[in-house]
């Protein structure tokens, strides 16, 4: 175990957190056995009340779990000089075993709390909230989540070794390296491009066909195109986004971007992916929920907003992604 | 958004109402984060100072243990080393601790031409005789010695001799030459008495930085009663030991911070009477409870940041300002002798964020059940008196 | 005109299902047209409170039926009565509920501070209403400055910042001497020519018996007892 200051801080966080999720998932046991909308009892004011506890909860959680992610990063970044042969955050991560993995359940907690959020905030404006029960059985399955966040960063950082010698992006992301991070790197460049830029292609079409006419099927299909999107260019960032960033032929961290020698340039990149990928997860998500006649209208209202965004983040995350591709003197596809 | 911005703005001009009350909360906010902020800063700053000076230093040091302890090691392992591929250079350094029982302090003394490192933080000049040295800036405020001045020092055998002090380390902030004395090589070895076929140390320069830790090894291997340490290590040795420390006093601290929480959600959760009836008018008038809860989550933040604000500022004053009088004895620990010096002034944006993560985050989780107390009151109360 | 607010059936029973169960309210009917000036009296205890809260939106029946403007709000969730409430109705409360460590024109402001109107918007709506009511050179003050007479002035004016189609008073004259009490009535009758609904509970004879009252409720342990139309 290393005592480090962002490691305790780290840790705390999603202690409060996970404290805070305890509270709401308590009450949210209660909303889900005695909720009765058509009820007038004050037990039925009292939980409708509570409901509103519950939400600023949760929406202090998905802003507690998005500084918490970020922190991780940075974190890991800065003990990377504790681990011989670690440059960076990178090195970190691999250090033990479960360090991606933390990455991976914040990541999917983010994504989780954020959808919660959007729907309660939808819900809470229409006036017989149909989706009270489902959002708090929801809520009770994520709470082990935010247990398992926990668990897994006291698991990662107490089984930090400083003298572990890791390997870092240089040898895990370079083309020698095994499992699918080496495979991502050792991806001709070429064919990582055209890859990328059909998937981008593609979710971008689906996304102007959303805006163009209500029809249904390209809801779910703008589900799938911002899933497959998200993913792969997680990927495309390993494989060759990250290579114009550094104009380094061998450098592929995802997260050095992250840092002031790079002007910072990493968030509005992976802020403006999220976006893409959260918005454009909505409408496909949200399709389903139009049967109540309430929140129909709401979704109404509130979809072309969210394509919008899902558009605006498409479009910062593509334009930092391929600055340096198109007016970089840095060149790749020549070699 | 301008129902927010409007939000806060009630919020603010409640705050000013009860100002004596937030005010001194406030107070004890700010002070928590300015211990928990100057236990950072000064990491930090140690950690910057103690990293940036190991920059200079040589690749790998090679000791000598004998009976699993450091040992003078003979001047001509520099030989065997020498011919190992890869190589730059070797030299020998002749070095040792002197604790002065006036200023019961410990004291390093180097000879010249041992360490490159040091010349370049010179003012004056180098021993050039046998009866001079030159100082640490630390050795210079404990003794009070000038250029000019002399040091009198008691050597192995017990007989005091005198040096005349021509110069003085006057880098703005040093860890490692604070405390330094350095001399010509024969006058500290007639001082410690040290033979000389013997040194205290072997400082290796290799060509390629890589090679390093194979040279490490090759060295072990040639020379098996050596312990070759390369600067990676000492790098890391520093930063497990500056982490462990203001690992160690955060936790310390953060214990306060808990306590605080307790003290704010002691507070919180008895609301006055008083707090009740408006809260009661505002939603008679056609506040909802998100609104209520909104404007106890901008109190909380308001209070939390200006604290985190102020907190910080009186961190930095107290580490980079006054040099952390509070903090030095705790956090540097391995020496005495480190009476005033000040910390290259650095905020690291890192430093700043994890800071606010620890206290802000706690505060406002703190705040937000009790807050909803506040929320659940029923708006026709008020109808009733 | 219009029937504005229709209750239909209402009960409203208290700590339901525990020893100290009160009914306040119990089958209640009665329908309010637009611009009717109602006087709402009887006994302590008999429910005029309850029944303001009610149609005021502040707490939700038993059972029965409420319907504003046509929309059954009985069942709405708090958040939109409370919305309901900001944009429709005006409260004078019998203690004034001013905030007392705030100004005149921060109090003011208040109901309308969780809306989207501009900040500037709402102060000038404020100002307007204080020149109104003779209290302009006062916005500054702190409420615990005024005089009762000034702070009743003040919570009318309160009332009417959203500019609410309803406007509900219990017992506005409990702690007024009689020129005031005319003065407030005076105040009234003016609302009342602009249009307003207004709906008094009260004790007072004084307010009972004036001219601008046009119908009378008299209510008795929860039940209307008495309905007319001087
Ligand atoms: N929150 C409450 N909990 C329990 N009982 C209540 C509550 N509010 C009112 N009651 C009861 O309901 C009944 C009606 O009360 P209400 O305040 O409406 O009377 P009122 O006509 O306004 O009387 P007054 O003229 O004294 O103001 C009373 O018996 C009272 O005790
Ligand atoms: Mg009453």
């Amino acid at each position: 175990m290393i005592l480090h200051p962002g490691i305790l801080a780290l840790l705390s966080l999603s202690a409060v957190i996970f404290i805070i999720m305890l509270v709401a998932g308590w009450h949210s046991l209660k909303l889900i056995v005695y909720w009765d909308a058509n009820s007038s009892s004050e037990r039925q004011l009292l939980l409708e009340r509570k409901t509103w506890l519950i939400s600023t909860l949760l929406n202090y959680t998905l802003t507690v779990q998005i500084f918490s992610l970020l922190l991780f990063v940075f974190t890991a970044d800065d003990i990377h000089r504790l681990f011989i042969g670690a440059m960076c955050a990178t090195g970190s991560l691999n250090a033990n075993l479960v360090g991606w993995l933390v990455l991976l359940v914040k990541g999917v907690l983010l994504f989780m709390a954020s959808f919660w959020v959007v729907f309660n905030q939808l819900d809470q404006r229409t006036e017989d909230a149909p989706l009270t029960r489902l959002k708090y059985i929801g809520l009770l399955l994520m709470t082990p989540l935010f247990a398992l966040d926990l668990y897994l960063q006291w698991r990662y950082f107490s089984g930090l070794q400083p003298e572990v010698i890791t390997s870092c992006c240089g040898s895990l992301f370079s083309a020698e390296g095994e499992g699918v991070a080496g495979d991502l790197a050792g991806m001709p460049i070429g064919q990582a491009m055209t890859l990328f830029f059909s998937v981008a292609g593609f979710y971008l079409l689906v996304l102007l066909a959303c805006l163009r006419t209500r029809r249904v099927i390209f809801r779910p299909l703008l589900f799938v195109a911002s899933v497959l999107m998200f993913f792969i260019s997680l990927g495309a960032v390993v494989a060759f986004i990250s290579l114009y960033i550094y104009q380094m032929p061998s450098h592929h961290c995802p997260f050095d971007m992250l840092q002031a020698n790079y002007g910072y340039i990493g968030y509005p990149m992976y802020i403006g992916l999220y976006c893409a990928a959260l918005f454009g997860m909505l409408p496909g998500l949200a399709q389903p929920l139009r049967k109540y006649i309430g929140l129909r209208r709401e979704i109404d209202l509130v979809e072309r907003q969210w394509l919008l965004k899902a558009l605006g983040g498409m479009v910062v995350f593509l334009l930092i992604a391929c600055w340096q591709m198109i007016f970089g003197s840095f060149k790749l596809l020549g070699y | 958004m301008r129902r927010l911005l409007k939000i806060l703005d009630f919020t603010l001009s409640s705050l000013l109402k009860r100002k004596y009350k937030n005010f001194a909360l406030i107070a004890v906010y700010a002070f928590t984060i300015a211990v928990l902020g100057s236990v950072l800063f000064l990491t930090q700053a140690l950690k910057y100072e103690a990293t940036g000076s190991l920059e200079t230093a040589p690749d790998i040091v090679v000791q000598r243990i004998f009976a699993g302890r450091h040992d003078l090691i003979p001047v001509n392992y520099a030989e065997t080393i020498r011919r190992l591929p890869g190589v730059k250079s070797v030299s020998s350094r002749v070095w040792g601790y002197y604790y002065d029982s006036l200023i019961k302090a410990n004291l390093t003394f180097l000879a010249s031409g041992s360490d490159r490192q040091t010349l370049d933080l010179l003012e004056g000049r180098l021993p050039l005789a046998d009866d001079e040295c030159s100082i640490g800036m630390g050795i210079q405020s404990a003794f009070g010695p000038a250029i000019g001045d002399s040091l009198a020092l008691e050597d192995s055998a017990g007989a005091t001799k005198t040096f005349q002090v021509v110069g003085l380390f006057r880098a703005e902030s040093n860890l490692l030459t604070n405390d330094l004395v350095i001399f010509q090589e024969q006058t500290l070895r007639a001082f410690f008495n040290i033979d000389s076929s013997l040194a205290t140390d072997l400082i290796v320069e290799v060509y390629n930085p890589r090679e390093t830790k194979t040279l490490a090894k090759k060295i072990k291997y040639h020379l098996a009663d050596t312990r070759p340490i390369t600067r990676d290590e000492i790098l890391h040795t520093y930063e497990t030991l500056f982490n462990w420390r203001s690992g160690m006093m955060l936790a310390v601290a953060t214990g306060a911070l808990i306590a605080f929480c307790i003290l704010a959600w002691d507070k919180a959760t008895g609301l006055s009477a008083e707090e009740k009836r408006e809260i009661g008018i505002l939603k008679a008038l056609g506040w909802e409870t998100a609104d209520v809860l909104t404007v106890k989550l901008w109190e909380g933040l308001v209070i939390s940041l200006t604290s985190l604000l102020i907190g910080l500022i009186g961190a930095w004053v107290h580490v980079f300002v006054f040099g952390a009088p509070a903090l030095t004895p705790l956090l540097k620990g391995w020496s005495v002798l480190y009476p005033d010096f000040a910390y290259t002034a650095l905020i690291d944006i890192y430093q700043v964020f994890v800071l606010a993560m620890l206290t802000v985050g706690p505060y406002i989780a703190c705040t937000l059940i009790p807050a909803w107390k506040t929320a659940v009151t029923d708006p026709d109360l008020v109808m009733r008196g | 005109m219009a029937g504005l607010l229709k209750i239909d059936q209402l009960t409203k029973i208290f700590n339901r299902h525990r020893p100290d169960e009160t009914t306040a309210l119990s089958d209640l009917s009665l329908t309010i047209l637009q611009e009717e000036c109602i006087a709402l009296t009887g006994p302590s205890g008999s429910g005029k409170t309850t029944l303001l809260s009610l149609l005021g939106c502040m707490s939700r029946p038993t059972s029965g039926n409420i319907l504003f403007q046509g929309r059954n709000i009985s069942r709405l969730p708090e958040r939109f009565l409370a919305q309901i409430r900001r944009d429709s109705f005006g409260f004078i409360f019998q203690q004034y509920n001013l905030l007392r460590s705030h100004t005149v024109l921060e109090n003011l402001m208040l109901p309308l501070y969780p809306t989207d109107r501009q900040w500037k918007e709402i102060r000038r709506r404020a100002l307007e209403l204080l020149e109104r009511f003779q209290l302009g050179n006062m916005h500054s003050k702190k409420i615990t400055q005024l005089s009762g007479g000034e702070q009743q002035r003040v919570a009318i004016a309160r009332a009417l910042m959203a500019d609410p189609e309803v406007i509900i008073a219990d017992e506005p004259t409990a702690h007024l001497d009689e020129q005031l009490s005319a003065e407030l009535l005076d105040i009234l009758a003016t609302l009342n020519g602009e249009g307003k609904t207004i709906i008094i509970a009260t004790h007072d004879p004084f307010i009972y018996a004036a001219d601008i009252i046009q119908r009378r409720i008299s209510l008795q342990h929860g039940h209307i007892t008495a309905d007319t139309m001087p």
